[in-house]
Formats: C-alpha cells, sequence, structure tokens
C-alpha cells in the first residue's frame, strides 16, 4: 500500500472572533489603556483525525457550521492548523469557490489565465488548453468578452472547466456539485467521475446525501468541529439521517 | 493515474521563511507578470484619460509647487532649472508612496482569492509594487520632455537609472509588507500610513533645495532614506554624476533591509492574518 494522500492528525483550527477584536488602531490603543483587550476564540476544528488512500473518495457531511469548509481550506493548504499536523501528497486542485479572483473588467480569456497561474499552473501550459478549457464550459464565443457580461451559470461553467482541466492527485470540492442547469451538473459529475476512475481522490463537502451515497467509498460525519464518525457510507449516512451520531 | 507522490503540503515543515519566500515569488513569476497587467489595464481600460490619469496627480502639483515655490518664494537650485529639480523629486516621491500603499493594501483587497485558494499571498504585495514601478518609469516620460525642453540633455548616467528604481522598489515592497500585516488587523493603518507618508515627503527635498536646510536640521533630512535616493536619482537623471558614496550604501542598505524585514515579519505573521481575513 502506498502512501495516503492526506493524513490528518489531530488537527484542531481557532478563529478570534471578531466581536472580542478591535477592528482599528484607534480602539485597540484605547482598549489596551484601559486593559480591555482580550479574544475569544472559537474553535472551528478540534481534534479531527482522518487518512485519505489513493482512490479513495471521502464525503464529508454535517450541519451549517460544522466546520466542513474549514476542513477543506485546510486540506487545501490555504488555513495553517493552530494544532496538529496536515500531510498531503501529489497534486491538488481546489474547488472550495469556482473562480476565485474571476475579475469582472478582464475577459474569459484573460480570467482563464489568471486563474489557472492562480492554481499554480503554467502560464503558458494554460494559454495551450485555452480552447479545449472554452469548449468543455460551452463557451467559445465568449472568451473575448469581458466577464462582467456573463450569466452566474457561465461563470461556474468557466471555472469547474479551468479547475478541473488538468488530472490531480486530489481533488478537494465544497459543494461546487450543486451549481448550474441540470445538464451541466450531470456533465460536471461525468468529469469528476472518470476522474475517480483513472486515480484521482476526492474530498467532497455537500448536504446531498443522495450524492455523497453514490459516489462517495468512505464518509465523515462533522459536528461542532469534531469527527464524530467515520466509515462506510450507508452507515454513516443513515445514522446522520436518524441524528443518532 | 497521477504518478506524482511527492509531499505537496506538509503543515509542520520546517519554516525557513525568507528562503522559501524567495522561492514562491520565483515559482509564481508568470503569476506576479498577469497581476501587473491586470493591475495596468484594469486601471486604464476604462477610464478616458488612460495612463495620463497617472501623471495627473505629479503634473498637477508639480504645477502647483512650481507656481507658489518657484515663482512666489522664488527658490533657486543652481545648475538645474527649479521646474526639473521638482518635477524629478515629486515623481520619486509618488513612486514610493503609490508602492508602500498598493502593496500595503493588496493583502486586504485580494482577501477573496487568499481565503479560497492557496497562493503565496507576498506575491500580491509585490505585483502591486511592481504596478507602481512601471507607473514611474512611464512618468519619466514628461520629465525627459522637460529636460530636453530646458536644454539640460539626456546624459549617459540614464542607463543606470534601474538601480534606483529596483532600490525603491525593494524599500516600497518591504515597507508595503509590514503595512500589509497590520492592515489586517486593523483597516485605519493605511490611512494612517498615507499620512506619514505624507510627512515623509516634506522631509524629503523635493520642493525646496537642500542648500536653504540650516545646518542643525540637516541630520533630520541625512536620516530620511528617501533623500539618498532622490540624491542618486536625481544625479543620473540630469546631473550626469554620482552622488557620494554614503547615498548609495543607505540607499541599498535600506533597501535589503526593509526587504527583508518585511518578508520576515510578515511570513511569521502570516498564521494570525489568514485567520481574520
Amino acid at each position: 500500500m502506498s502512501d495516503p494522500v492526506i493524513e490528518a492528525r489531530g488537527i484542531g483550527l481557532a478563529y478570534r472572533l471578531a466581536r472580542s477584536r478591535p477592528g482599528t488602531l484607534k480602539e485597540f490603543a484605547v482598549r489596551s489603556l484601559r486593559k480591555q483587550i482580550h479574544y475569544e476564540q472559537l474553535w472551528a476544528l478540534k481534534d479531527v483525525t482522518f487518512r485519505v488512500d489513493r482512490g479513495e473518495v471521502l464525503g464529508v457531511i454535517g450541519p451549517n457550521g460544522a466546520g466542513k469548509s474549514t476542513l477543506m481550506k485546510v486540506i487545501a493548504r490555504v488555513l495553517p492548523p493552530t494544532e496538529g499536523r496536515v500531510v498531503v501528497r501529489g497534486s491538488v486542485a481546489p474547488m472550495i469557490e469556482l473562480g476565485a479572483g474571476f475579475n469582472a473588467e478582464l475577459t474569459g480569456e484573460e480570467n482563464v489565465l489568471m486563474y489557472g497561474t492562480l492554481l499554480g499552473r503554467d502560464r503558458d501550459h494554460m494559454q495551450d488548453r485555452l480552447p479545449a478549457i472554452a469548449e468543455w464550459a460551452g463557451l467559445e464565443n465568449f472568451m473575448d468578452v469581458p466577464i462582467r457580461s456573463y450569466s452566474s451559470g457561465m461563470l461556474a461553467r468557466l471555472g469547474f472547466s479551468v479547475a478541473t482541466d488538468v488530472q490531480p492527485d486530489l481533488l478537494v470540492v465544497d459543494e461546487v456539485l450543486s451549481v448550474g442547469d441540470a445538464v451541466f451538473q450531470q456533465k460536471s459529475r461525468a468529469r469528476i467521475t472518470s476522474m475517480i476512475e483513472s486515480g484521482t481522490s476526492v474530498v467532497l463537502v455537500t448536504h446531498d446525501l443522495e450524492l455523497v451515497a453514490g459516489l462517495a467509498t468512505k464518509v465523515m460525519y462533522l459536528d461542532g468541529g469534531h469527527n464524530k464518525g467515520i466509515g462506510p457510507p450507508d452507515e454513516i449516512v443513515a445514522a446522520y439521517r436518524d441524528g443518532l451520531l | 493515474m497521477p504518478a506524482n507522490s511527492a509531499v505537496y503540503y506538509d503543515s509542520d515543515q520546517a519554516r525557513r521563511p525568507l528562503l522559501s519566500e524567495m522561492r514562491n515569488l520565483w515559482d509564481y513569476r508568470d503569476l506576479v507578470r498577469l497581476l501587473v497587467r491586470r493591475d495596468l489595464t484594469v486601471r486604464y481600460k476604462r477610464s478616458t484619460l488612460g495612463v495620463w490619469w497617472t501623471l495627473l496627480n505629479p503634473l498637477l502639483t508639480t504645477l502647483i509647487l512650481w507656481m507658489v515655490f518657484g515663482n512666489f518664494f522664488r527658490f533657486e537650485t543652481p545648475g538645474v532649472p527649479f521646474i526639473v529639480y521638482l518635477l524629478s523629486g515629486i515623481l520619486l516621491v509618488t513612486f514610493f508612496s503609490q508602492s508602500v500603499i498598493a502593496s500595503g493594501s493588496a493583502i486586504v483587497n485580494n482577501a477573496g482569492i487568499l481565503s479560497k485558494v492557496f497562493v503565496p499571498p507576498e506575491v500580491f504585495s509585490f505585483s502591486a509594487a511592481v504596478a507602481a514601478a512601471v507607473n514611474f518609469v512611464i512618468s519619466l516620460i514628461p520629465l525627459v520632455i522637460l529636460q530636453l525642453a530646458n536644454g539640460l540633455g539626456i546624459p549617459w548616467t540614464v542607463v543606470l537609472i534601474p538601480i534606483p528604481v529596483l532600490s525603491l522598489l525593494a524599500l516600497g515592497a518591504g515597507v508595503g509588507l509590514l503595512v500589509a500585516s497590520a492592515a489586517v488587523f486593523f483597516f485605519d493603518v493605511l490611512d494612517l500610513t498615507a499620512v506619514l507618508l505624507q510627512l515623509l515627503s516634506y522631509l524629503t527635498p523635493t520642493f525646496y533645495p537642500i542648500t536653504i536646510v540650516p545646518d542643525r536640521f540637516l541630520w533630520v533630512i541625512y536620516l530620511n532614506p528617501l533623500y539618498s535616493y532622490l540624491v542618486v536619482f536625481r544625479g543620473f537623471m540630469y546631473e550626469g554624476a554620482f552622488a557620494p558614496g554614503w547615498n548609495f550604501a543607505y540607499m541599498v542598505g535600506s533597501a535589503l533591509a526593509a526587504l527583508l524585514v518585511g518578508i520576515y515579519v510578515f511570513s511569521r505573521s502570516w498564521r494570525n492574518l489568514i485567520a481574520v481575513l
């Protein structure tokens, strides 16, 4: 067995709460003088341990505010964990928000180059892939138009097309499989499925329990930042439905 | 099947901020280039004045100061027309202010990206400072025209202009990174910085000759690093002369120190910054 794609041990992540934090230097100075500075911490994740092996699909479920998105950001290297350790092996395609960094004033083409480069890809490579990306998104005729004039569906298609243009070792997907119309949803799911079949591991956050049951090889139930159980999809989803966990 | 099983990310990896940040900047040079271009196109595409918009502020400032100090107060700058002396100073100080403010606000401005995708955050601050440098180079055109119109000509030393420009870019990016760290926590830091930059510009001999500064105040001017940059820059730009060695040393030294301290402090505090972005 090769090394796991994700190894997370005892991950904890603490946010400083905005209401206890002085927003301006002036406020900070005044409150320091009055000795009123104290921070409230919120642990969005606490002691979360799991591993994902090559080709596995981990579904993460749980109520709003359970820490699902925070966990995705920790895996995608956006948020360094406050405690614990996470090791990721191989290339990662983060799909936490499609088209993060899209700029309304720039054209579709310029945005594709920018987004791809933000994801750490080579600019020349992106230039070569432009036609294929535009075609998959069905936007060949709109690439030289500022994306101000795009609909939200067009934006989602373009973002998805760029993010999934290369086959990564790990795909981190946060709710983005539910965007767009039925045709696009089908098309995007087909693309993800074919990636899984050729060996990509996936971590998937969604409220769609049917999707999790159908796609995941194992499921983690997250609540209040704690891992409440990880195991076979049927078992965990059923337990979550029944509110037993 | 993807074959790459090298460790892509280990949250525990030894943190050597300086080395890894420098490497990040190099790895993401494509992104720096694109960000600089985005900065410039977004700024110019949608405005009728285009590139002249950037020049408007320093040119208007120069015009007013030329009227007040060149004609009302009648400041004399031996060897060079007052207007050339003035514009060269205003342009350089404007470049510094712009690079500090732009790179200082770059992190807050790109919070939407930084909280969704992993990108070395310094890339945004650095790109903003580079965009300010490009603006500065464009703004040298009116200065060149003024020099020619006043019969000063263009000395060969202009080919050395990249030395003060790159140094000032490093100073601006370094100070900008310090401002950026603070601006994430306190949004009024940027306003405060703008005020401090304004005060610093008064302590730089842009619109007055250094000769009118009384001896007992000279040390204040000498202490201001911008003075050294300006002396070197004016030497290369129209005097065709090299500034005193200590000015060069102070210029390069302050540039490197600011850049290193900026990167170090910023990368050390990133963990806390991203949690509140």
